[in-house]
């Protein structure tokens, strides 16, 4: 691991302890001058026809075409006529782990970076799609699941991909086998045992220390208890040293959620039907992360009417911010169908943009990192052929840390899928 | 019966339609099979299309006139595989695998919401076909989403007969092997090659049956028997559409080995491995029916039952010339039928196409082209009044309109 990389980024990391790895890549471009873009900075107006300068991984220039001058060595991306945006921040994704949950449900101990596969084409589709910044942490099938990761979508190893060690950890109100009761109370209990060890733990300390203070225990004896590392994480959570990050599968959860929130420092990762909640939500500590399905149908049992429940536009209603997730697979796998939703939903675009950059960046803690093109910033940014939001366009270059890591010119496995050539060889010759 | 009854439905639905003329002035018209109009004028009166035309086109005297600046009309979409299965309805009969005389309409319930949540999306008629768990599982059906009456909603009985190929109709089922037979899974077929089997065998007992026919003499039968029988000659006889379900490459190609061998023309459906029998497929003159593009991704496999889907396969059926549809179909990830239009859009095939592919091609498909997947004069007034360019993602239907009546606040 280079050393540049350890040092840079941890002062600028936020309060949440956050043991930082992020700052200039291994192998950067020293230098990157995107070049003519139409610039989405996700911070101020658009502007059109500049140019961003990267240097040593990190955005050292913003403006117009004809104020920044742009040094020889330096490598031009010419986006003239295309977009140029930061990359997409996804803020809770199991994308990429291999079995992201593990079974027994009181896990705490577990770390999703240990299930993290880096040849997995979820990383490699993150790229096509314009995602710079993944937050990976253990599913919602569980009760206390273990640590999350927050990685970059690139890389050959986890330590290579990692931009933050310990983002928080997971805790869900998800049935397992058992009712929504249940649920509350085994998560409850857990929390009071680990709440009894830690006052047991700073019982027993007192007691050396007083019985040594006595002249009980000899003086150059040492307290050499250290804490349960199976319930260490939980005790983090607890004195709010690390952040939880909660599941809460429907409206009827989201009561006892916002109590454990006045306990606790949590992100509430929400369900998808969570619309009969929204009133209770605006409590909210910090901005809430939405479910992949935006949208969906609630059927009247007695006149069999449907309804159209539009959940972003609810809770942006409710001024409630909002993260966005990614689906598995299939439309809502693609950020800029995600994006168009809320538009459809008659969310504005910045908003909309916002659940992709710098909601996300906030509630990981990165938003002086990452999120928006600005200077001082890490140079993360995709170049887009058009309008972000519209079917039509493609991601065209992701640059990540001053890295350019992606290019569509050179995506073979996109080529192939696309490609009208190889079958249809014959089509040129038909009617 | 029903024949009779839905024509005088019909006719008392127009009856009913308003006698003033109504003018979409301002939008832009996509007509469904050519370039589109800007600023167009678009007269309807009794249900159907008066004139389509630019800016300078004549407004009958009296008119009301809607006005529709920045909006943008396309004919009503048709969704040729539509799964109505969504709200409640089981499409799928299990007691045998062949049971050719079933007919979906007599399980249709004209109050299930996916129809209403099809229309609300843009669609104005769909094809609905038995499910795909037997082997043939019976007739299909052409619907309006919407008509004053239920029964006026019958665009076609009996449009067409569904086979389905590959594994999905052996899924979950058990050989008998002694014992009680106590469970409806103890039925054939078992594998892939005993679905083939079975409609293979039921075609033999239907080519029999005209042989029989012929030559004067005659088996007994038992009703059921003589009825999938009789089904099963209109297809051999080639009054009868076969649509099969093919996926996967070699269940394609079976697809057109069958059809071969047995003497029709099938149109094939769901068919993700198009692209790799492109040859096959040009030769035997079918029309292709491809579910869900926007299922496909580039990581992992999207593809069901064996099938290994390509972004570019719509393009290579429109450079072939090979007449081909856009459906949702049965996979369960699929989006609204626009929205399919949309991916299929953005993997290469031109808009107008696309278009053409949930409109007017899938009207010709099913028959319909005489009245429906177009908008020009003496067409029915069935169509779509979009937000924004309906291959805007964030685009929204904010009329629907089906033989002239806005369905927008029906139910």
């Amino acid at each position: 691991m280079n050393s540049t990389r350890r040092t840079v980024a941890t002062t600028a990391l936020s309060a949440f302890l956050f043991a930082a790895l992020a700052a200039a890549p291994a192998r950067a471009q020293d230098l990157i001058a995107v070049k003519g873009g139409r610039v989405h900075t996700m911070h101020g107006p658009v502007l059109e026809n500049a140019t961003v300068l990267i240097e040593n991984g990190r955005i050292t220039k913003i403006g117009p075409v004809a104020d920044i001058e742009v040094p020889w060595e330096a490598k031009v991306l010419d986006a003239t006529g295309k977009v140029v945006l930061p990359t997409w921040v996804l803020a809770h994704s199991q994308g990429g782990a291999r079995g992201a949950n593990e079974r027994m449900e009181n896990v705490a101990f577990v770390k999703i970076s240990d299930a993290l596969d880096p040849a997995s084409p979820f990383f490699e589709d993150c790229l096509r799609s314009g995602i710079g910044t993944v937050h990976s942490i253990p599913g919602n099938m569980t009760l206390l699941g273990g640590s999350g990761i927050v990685v970059r979508p690139f890389g050959r190893t986890v330590e290579d991909m990692a931009v933050s060690t310990q983002s928080g950890l997971k805790l869900s109100l998800q049935p397992q086998g058992g009712g929504r009761l249940l649920q509350i109370r085994k998560l409850r209990r857990a929390l009071e045992d680990a709440r009894e060890y830690l006052a047991d733990f700073d019982r027993r300390k007192a007691e050396f220390e007083q019985e040594q203070k006595s002249g009980a225990i000899d003086k150059d004896k040492k307290w050499t208890e250290e804490w349960d590392r199976t319930k260490k994480p939980v005790l983090d959570l607890l004195q709010k040293k690390t952040r939880g990050w909660l599941y809460v599968p429907g409206s009827a959860e989201v009561p006892e959620a916002m109590r454990l929130q006045t306990e606790l420092d949590l992100v509430l990762v929400l369900g998808p039907q969570v619309h009969r909640a929204v009133d209770l939500l605006k409590a909210a500590k910090h901005p809430v992360v939405l479910d992949e399905t935006l949208e969906f149908f609630e059927t009247d049992p007695e006149t069999r009417k449907e309804t159209k429940i539009r959940v972003a536009k609810l809770l942006a209603d409710a001024g409630i911010p909002f993260a966005l997730s990614l689906g598995q697979s299939g439309p809502t796998s693609y950020p800029w169908w995600q994006l168009a939703a809320c538009v459809r939903q008659g969310i504005d675009a910045s908003t909309a943009y916002a659940a992709l950059t710098t909601v996300p960046a906030e509630l990981l803690g990165l938003q002086d990192q990452l999120a928006t093109l600005e200077v001082g910033k890490l140079g993360n940014l995709q170049i887009v052929t058009g309008d972000p939001m519209q079917a039509t366009t493609w991601v065209e270059t992701v640059v990540l840390e001053g890295q350019l890591v992606y290019e569509r010119s050179k995506d073979q496995r996109l080529k192939y899928l696309l490609d009208t050539s190889s079958t249809g060889a014959a089509a040129s010759g038909s009617k | 019966m029903l024949r009779v009854a839905t024509t005088v439905a019909l006719f008392a639905a127009s009856a009913f339609a308003q006698d003033l003329p109504v003018v979409y002035r301002g939008a832009t018209v996509w007509p469904g099979d050519r370039a589109p109009i800007t600023d167009a004028v678009l007269v309807i009166q009794n249900g159907r299309v008066q004139t389509v035309g630019g800016a300078s086109t004549t407004i009958p005297d009296g008119a009301r006139i809607v006005e529709c600046n920045g909006l943008v009309i396309t004919p009503g979409l048709i969704d040729a595989a539509w799964d109505g299965s969504v709200a409640e309805a089981d499409g799928n009969e299990q007691s045998t695998e062949i049971t050719p005389a079933l007919r979906v309409l007599d399980s249709l319930d004209p109050q299930n919401p996916a129809l209403a949540r099809a229309r609300n999306s843009g669609v104005t008629a769909v094809h609905l076909m038995p499910g795909t768990r037997s082997v043939m599982g019976g007739l299909s059906v052409v619907l309006q989403t919407w008509a004053s009456d239920p029964a006026a909603m019958v665009l076609r009985d009996e449009a067409s007969l569904r086979l389905v190929l590959g594994a999905e109709p052996s899924m979950g089922n058990r050989a008998i092997r002694g014992g009680n037979v106590d469970s409806i899974y103890y039925r054939r077929p078992t594998s892939r090659m005993g679905v083939i089997w079975s409609a293979r065998r039921a075609f033999f007992d239907a080519k029999e049956q005209i042989a029989e026919t012929q030559g004067g003499t005659k088996t007994t039968r038992t009703t059921q028997e003589q009825r999938d029988l009789s089904v099963l000659t209109r297809v051999l006889q080639g009054s009868l559409p076969l649509v099969t379900t093919a996926r996967s490459e070699q269940d394609l190609r079976t697809a057109l080995r069958l059809a071969d061998e047995f003497g029709y023309t099938p149109v094939i459906d769901e068919a993700q491995d198009a692209y790799l029998v492109l040859d096959e497929l040009q030769k035997a003159r079918v029309w292709v029916m491809v579910g869900a593009p926007s299922a496909s991704a580039v990581g992992g496999s999207a593809g069901q039952d064996g099938a290994e889907p390509r972004f570019a396969t719509l393009k290579h059926l429109q450079d072939r010339g090979i007449p081909f549809v856009i459906t949702t179909g049965s996979n369960t990830n699929a989006t609204e039928l626009v929205r399919e239009a949309m991916f299929a859009h953005r993997f290469g095939l031109g808009r107008q196409q696309a278009l053409a592919a949930v409109t007017s091609q899938p009207a010709k498909l099913l028959g319909l082209a005489e009245r429906k997947g177009r908008l020009e004069a003496g067409m029915d007034a069935d169509f779509v009044v979009w937000s924004t360019d309906p291959f805007d993602p964030a685009s929204t239907p904010t009329t629907v309109v089906i033989n002239g009546n806005d369905t927008t606040s029906k139910q």
